[in-house]
């Protein structure tokens, strides 16, 4: 096992994809169970906190430690199995998204979660139950996961089967592999009904494994994930399509996201995503074939067979035509090179934002907002209203089919930025007032806290720690990710 | 006008090719055929000058029954009509430019558009033969093409600049990277593609001037990785410096 202690070997380690920073003594780069084991016995005797990182690619800080040791999974990364006959893998957490997507292709299998980001470890996008366009038709991370591995703050090793071990009365009862039973009072809160990737999951009927999936690191380490495949589509269908009128791309997607979710309809998108014209702007250097007549684009994807392709095109032109979509300049992919161009179309916005403000010298205020479906049009209009309002450059794109929103503020100097952050949580309570949440993918972190706060109240957030201090009693796993630290000392 | 544009299917500039077991052809098994990208700035240029001056696109390509697919693409960008020239097995460039030549007469197409060379076997010449064979004008590697009346001027990309050139129909001229930027095909063009038929004709081929006795892969590199090969790569490296190396 490598063990960095020199801080000049560790900066990498510090921060993440949102340049939020923090320091520790140590950087371990395990490459078993005992090694990890050895790195926690330790730390848990000596109350020494631990940060797990991935690729680092998060954008909430919960990867960058603030003090005491980093448990970097890099040199777990190993794709134990795949298995083509009952369509599931078994993966190490430090395998790249991107490769496990690519040897899963070259078997001749698909498996539908598809972060944006496609640098980010397999152990990451457990952790934070990461989801993508297709979240849209197929669920989050959460939906694939059928068997993870964990080990705990207190070096007791936990196997978690789907479907093997539920809450009942309230309560859940874990079994560590070497017997240790561990009882878990399970609160009852209500979530919202949307997409949602804030605090930990929990309903009435809660599987075990669930618990710990998007749990931040909170919980415990992963350590082995098996993950559920299926047949790839025969075909998929990708479009862009432009609108120069917004409002009618809206209503697109909100006709486009009603015929998907009716069994009875050809159109069943696996994904709706939307830019808008700032968004375009952004885009139209690097791809001049945007229609100068566009004032925002939905990306579609759909998948079909060879026989229902005719009528699944033509039910697509029917609605674009509907709302006046320009479809002669519309954009078809023929061919998987083709669909992997859009892929980075949508990928491209992210980054050129982000490569944006660092030449600028800027600061980028993001929301990760969902709301209800019926809510969306009102939060949509609410949000560019206010950031108008207060004259900040902005770009708003996002998985509209989720209704969930990236409205990125670029605020251009530090009365800016400060106008910015007020605006990030006013935008955040009025998703909540609305029944949404303030982080329906990228989690809550370091950085999210108290809008966190906001949105379940003090009692909720007591609950879960509570739920955290049994596991970790010493609070060494994470600390500083989704619960400032007054919730995790004893009789909090 | 009837403008032609001569498209071939070739493999995949992603897809990893291996040598046939008789040691000079390409392995077909798990290979991802494409319409050749160069071809794809010729389609562009032809659709892009039928809409300026009115006429007809016709897209020629010589090969068997998986060149269809390239051919309905080609038609999804837009193109009216298409002529399969069957033939099977490998051609030399001369057989195929003898058989698009053929048939460019019997379209009587003025203006013919090819990609400046197909990525599979890159000979880079198909299009100046046909123009040969043919009698045309020739304009190679252009990167940009004006129309006017029978008047062509274009511009050729040559080494350290760019030379302009005039000649007049009937012209061959081959696309480089530049000329354009490809459209996608459309919803539209694409359920319209489907419905359109193409011709399908036996390829006058004659004799072969050229055989292939063996094809070997180079020696194997270092491990490296390319990120692309051109100007429009360095966003991609740059992410990949800023994300996965961090040294940005």
């Amino acid at each position: 096992m490598i063990i960095k202690s020199n801080p000049e070997e560790f900066q990498d380690y510090l921060s993440d994809a949102a340049n939020f920073k923090g320091e520790c003594q140590k950087v371990f780069f395990p490459e078993s169970n005992e090694d990890i084991l050895l790195i926690v016995h330790e730390a848990n005797e000596k109350s020494i906190p631990i940060a797990i990182a991935g690729n680092r690619t998060g954008l909430t800080g919960s990867s960058v430690p603030l003090s005491g040791y980093v448990i970097a999974t890099n040199n777990l990364n190993k794709i134990i199995e795949i298995n083509k006959e009952n369509k599931f893998a078994i993966v190490e957490p430090g395998v790249l998204l991107s490769e496990f997507q690519a040897k899963i292709k070259e078997a001749g299998l698909f498996y539908p979660p598809d972060p944006t980001e496609t640098n980010c470890f397999m152990g990451g996008t457990i952790a934070t139950n990461a989801s993508g366009a297709k979240s849209f038709k197929f669920g989050p991370t959460r939906n694939f996961v059928e068997m993870l591995e964990v080990i705990l703050a207190t070096g007791e090793i936990l196997t978690l089967i789907r479907g093997e071990n539920k809450v009942q009365n309230g309560m859940l009862n874990l079994i560590t592999d070497s017997g240790t039973a561990i009882e878990l009072e399970i609160p009852s809160i209500k979530s919202p009904k949307t997409k949602n990737a804030a605090g930990y999951y929990l309903t009435q009927h809660l599987d075990a494994i669930d618990l710990f999936i998007g749990s931040e690191g909170t919980l415990g380490l992963i350590t082995k994930i098996k993950l559920r495949l299926i047949d790839p589509p025969q075909n998929i269908f990708s479009t862009v399509l432009f609108f120069e009128d917004e409002l009618k791309a809206l209503q697109f997607v909100k006709s486009a996201r009603g015929k998907s979710k009716d069994q009875n309809q050809l159109l069943d998108a696996l994904g709706l995503e939307f830019f808008d014209k700032r968004a375009l702007n952004f885009l139209s250097k690097a791809y001049p074939n945007i229609p100068t007549s566009a004032n925002s684009a939905v990306w579609i994807e759909q998948s079909y067979t060879d026989d229902s392709a005719e009528d699944v095109f033509g039910s697509w032109i029917e609605l674009a035509d509907k709302f006046d979509a320009d479809i002669d300049n519309s954009w078809s992919a023929m061919t998987d090179s083709e669909r992997a161009k859009f892929v980075d179309f949508r990928h491209a916005i992210s980054w050129k934002i982000n490569e944006y403000i660092t030449q600028k010298g800027l600061h980028k205020v993001g929301t990760d907002t969902a709301v209800p479906e019926d809510q969306f049009e009102i939060f949509y209009h609410f949000a560019q209203k206010i950031v108008t309002q207060n004259k900040l450059e902005f770009v708003t794109y996002g998985h509209f089919g989720d209704c969930h929103i990236h409205l990125n503020m670029l605020p251009k100097n530090s009365e800016e930025l400060k106008t910015a952050k007020k605006l990030y949580g006013v935008i955040c309570r009025k998703a909540v007032e609305l029944g949404g949440t303030i982080s329906a993918e990228h989690g809550i972190g370091k950085l999210k806290r108290d809008y966190f706060m906001e949105m379940y109240g003090e009692d909720v957030i007591r609950q879960m720690a509570k739920l955290k201090r049994a596991l970790d009693p010493n609070g060494i796993l994470s600390p500083g990710n989704i619960f400032d630290e007054k919730y995790l000392v004893n009789n909090a | 006008m009837k403008i032609a544009v001569c498209v071939s299917h070739v493999p995949d500039t992603a897809t990893k090719v291996n040598v046939g077991s008789d040691g000079k052809s390409i392995d077909p098994n798990g290979v991802t055929y494409v319409l050749n990208p160069y071809d794809e700035f010729a389609i562009e240029e032809a659709l892009k000058t039928k809409e300026a001056v009115e006429g007809e696109v016709v897209i020629l390509s010589v090969g068997g029954e998986n060149n269809k697919e390239t051919i309905r693409k080609s038609l999804a960008m837009g193109a009216d009509a298409a002529v399969l020239l069957k033939s099977e097995g490998e051609l030399d460039s001369f057989q195929v430019a003898r058989a698009l030549a053929d048939e460019i007469k019997n379209q009587n197409a003025q203006l013919v558009f090819f990609g400046k060379q197909s990525v599979d076997y890159d000979n880079q010449i198909v299009g100046q033969l046909t123009a040969g064979i043919l009698d045309y004008n020739c304009i190679s590697v252009a990167v940009d093409f004006k129309l006017d009346g029978d008047k062509i001027i274009a511009e050729r990309e040559i080494e350290g600049g760019r030379e302009v050139v005039e000649t007049t129909l009937p012209a061959v001229v081959t696309a480089q990277k530049g000329l354009n930027q490809p459209r996608y095909a459309s919803l539209k063009g694409i359920m319209a593609a489907k419905r359109k038929t193409i011709e399908e004709k036996d390829a006058q081929i004659g004799e072969s001037m050229v055989s292939i006795i063996g094809m070997q892969k180079p020696a194997p590199k270092q491990p490296g990785k390319i990120v692309g090969e051109d100007a429009s790569a360095a966003p991609e490296l740059a992410r990949l410096l800023r994300e996965e190396a961090k040294i940005i």
